[in-house]
């Protein structure tokens, strides 16, 4: 009895709150929900019938296959360089890793703002840089103009924040490495180079898998940096920020549980098929 | 051929000296340097591109606004002032209204993230402990489901969550964004500890079942001393992830008596009319809370990420 008196909060808050939610969107999807005008019926695929002709939301949806790309990619070879950067002990390397883990615990609003800030065209500090750097001729409007570069700039915001845990996950794994492999493959004739091709790369795998599958999941639901710094607008848009408007603004509730369940689905395929992918290919090795 | 018998003599001690120069020893010597300028300047690049934009907030925040709104920018905060924070904490100075709202959202990102991360752990503390110790029907069923939920996006619960605290008539209340948090923070928490639990030799719990403690004994008495640092970690993450949260108070709060910090700062940034100066003093502000707890208690937050990752 005890091991079940123990689960039972978990179980009522988890069942309540996390399961019942899910199945409920997986339900709703399929019905006209619209709380200012009922009644609810079942519409069967009609929600996502209206989705696929809403250019605001399929825009989206290639908006966030972008973001997840850039997003995904960087943060694991960025985070991957960091963690080799500080893999060798050195004076004060507690004090930088301290300090490199700060981006990851800020509030990604607070940081958007700054990054707003940042990209400000008047005289946001990375206009003031490139342009004494003579990178660029003159003052540019970074965000909102063009879709890609918008979307590239937002998408580092993101970035900034995962790659600490990229990076520390990474350490963690390339540490667990036993120095002899290196000093064997020292003696052997290779270079840092062939050494972390051949020994890091394959032994760190699973851990740039669990990095890939964070940095994924992180990003396909990215919100926060695209309300601050893209606002509602479709150019930057992404899917999250859509299901938000199509159901907090437009109060579509049906098409925000159709385009929810879509994404779940999509979440649930992506971060299965990368993680098995990842963890065949370790263990192969 | 004094040119010749000249090159003949200089020929040897050349070859020496570019072998010399080419050996192991002189590589070595002719690298280090080198090896260590590049590791020095690495890291700090890796500090630039972490603390940059965190700088650039506190150079702008004290400032004066015509010290901030320049082309070329400062680098360096001219002149150098504390009025944004003072206007926006309301000790002076014009604040746009700001130090109400400031004041206000602060106290309810304590009270919501510090409320979840307590419920949190101590829910997570119970069921890890089942998990890691015990042996019951279903047990894989119900552990692998909740683990199964790390990987559950904020989509499939946005809509419904909001619709059942409407329900209950609870939009615009701390319980509605506690209870989100908890259920959301929970399987993470559920991990973390899990993992160090069975780091803990069972022996311990053994001794203390021979002098005849109950379970319930040996985990309030014996697991949950030697577990600190775990649950420290499990704490410290949820109130960091509590503290972040923005899409969810977003939709469950209504007005300034429940509405987070995060909250407060994204409409001030909407309203476009409050200065850049203000806004990163805002910033400021919100972010301080959890950089100070991440930086104090670094250990337990490195800690708690690796374990909840790997394995």
């Amino acid at each position: 009895m005890l091991p079940y008196l123990l689960l039972s909060p978990l179980v009522v808050f988890i069942g309540a709150l996390s399961f019942v939610p899910t199945a409920d969107t997986a339900v709703e999807a399929f019905f006209r929900v619209m709380p200012l005008d009922p009644p609810t019926r079942f519409v069967g695929l009609g929600n996502f019938r209206a989705l696929f002709a809403n250019t605001s939301i399929t825009t989206s949806w290639v908006n966030t296959v972008v973001y997840v790309a850039v997003g995904v990619t960087a943060s694991v070879v960025l985070g991957t360089v960091i963690a080799v950067a500080l893999r060798q002990r050195f004076r004060l390397r507690g004090v930088v890793l301290a300090l490199v883990i700060l981006p990851w615990a800020l509030p990604a609003v607070v940081e958007a703002v700054i990054w707003d800030w940042i990209y400000n065209p008047t005289f946001g500090v990375m206009n003031s840089a490139l342009h004494s750097g003579h990178l660029i001729g003159g003052y540019h409007v970074w965000l909102g103009l063009e879709r890609w570069l918008t979307i590239v700039l937002i998408e580092i915001v993101q970035v900034w924040q995962m790659t600490p845990l990229s990076a520390l996950v990474i350490l963690a794994a390339l540490q667990s490495i036993p120095t002899d492999l290196y000093e064997a493959a020292r003696v052997d004739g290779a270079g840092p180079a062939a050494s972390f091709r051949r020994i890091s790369l394959p032994l760190i795998r699973p851990a740039l898998a669990v990095c890939a599958v964070e940095a994924l999941v992180l990003s396909l639901n990215i919100f926060d940096q695209v309300y601050i710094l893209n606002g509602i607008a479709p150019l930057g848009s992404s899917v999250m920020l859509q299901t938000y408007v199509t159901t907090f603004e437009n109060l579509n509730f049906g098409g925000g549980y159709a385009l929810s369940l879509l994404m779940t689905l999509a979440t649930a395929v992506l971060s299965m098929g990368a993680l098995a992918l990842l963890y065949r290919r370790a263990e192969g090795v | 051929m004094a040119a010749e018998e000249a090159g003949g003599q200089t020929a040897p001690v050349a070859r020496a000296v570019t072998r010399v120069a080419s050996g192991p020893a002189a590589r070595a010597l002719s690298r280090r340097p080198a090896r260590l300028a590049g590791r020095i300047i690495t890291i700090a690049v890796i500090l630039l591109w972490s603390l940059f934009p965190i700088y650039w907030a506190l150079n702008t925040s004290l400032t004066t606004l015509s010290g901030a709104d320049t082309a070329p920018a400062h680098y360096f905060p001219s002149p150098l002032v504390s009025a944004s924070y003072r206007s926006v904490l309301g000790i002076g100075g014009s604040g746009y209204g700001i130090s109400g709202e400031l004041g206000r959202s602060l106290l309810n990102s304590v009270v919501e993230s510090g409320a979840a991360m307590v419920v949190t752990v101590v829910i997570a503390i119970f069921a890890a402990y089942a998990f890691a110790r015990m042996q019951f029907r279903f047990k894989r069923t119900i552990f692998v489901s909740v683990l199964a939920t790390l990987l559950l996006p904020a989509y499939a619960t946005l809509i419904p969550l909001y619709r059942i605290m409407a329900s209950l008539g609870l939009v615009n209340t701390y319980l509605a964004v506690i209870l989100v948090y908890v259920s959301g923070f929970l399987p993470l928490a559920i991990w973390i500890l899990y993992n160090y639990f069975n780091t803990i030799p069972r022996e311990l719990e053994e001794a203390a079942f021979v002098d005849g403690a109950s379970p319930m004994r040996a985990l309030l008495r014996v697991v949950i001393p030697v577990a600190k640092p775990g649950i420290a970690a499990a704490a410290i993450i949820a109130f960091l992830l509590g503290w972040a949260q923005f899409l969810f108070p977003l939709i469950l709060t209504t007005d300034l008596s429940t509405q987070p910090v995060t909250v407060i700062v994204a409409a001030l940034n909407e309203q476009r009319i409050v200065p850049f100066t203000l806004l990163m003093a805002c910033g400021v502000i919100a972010a301080a809370v959890p950089g100070v707890l991440a930086l104090v208690l670094n250990r337990y937050i490195v800690q708690g990420i690796t374990a909840g990752s790997i394995k």
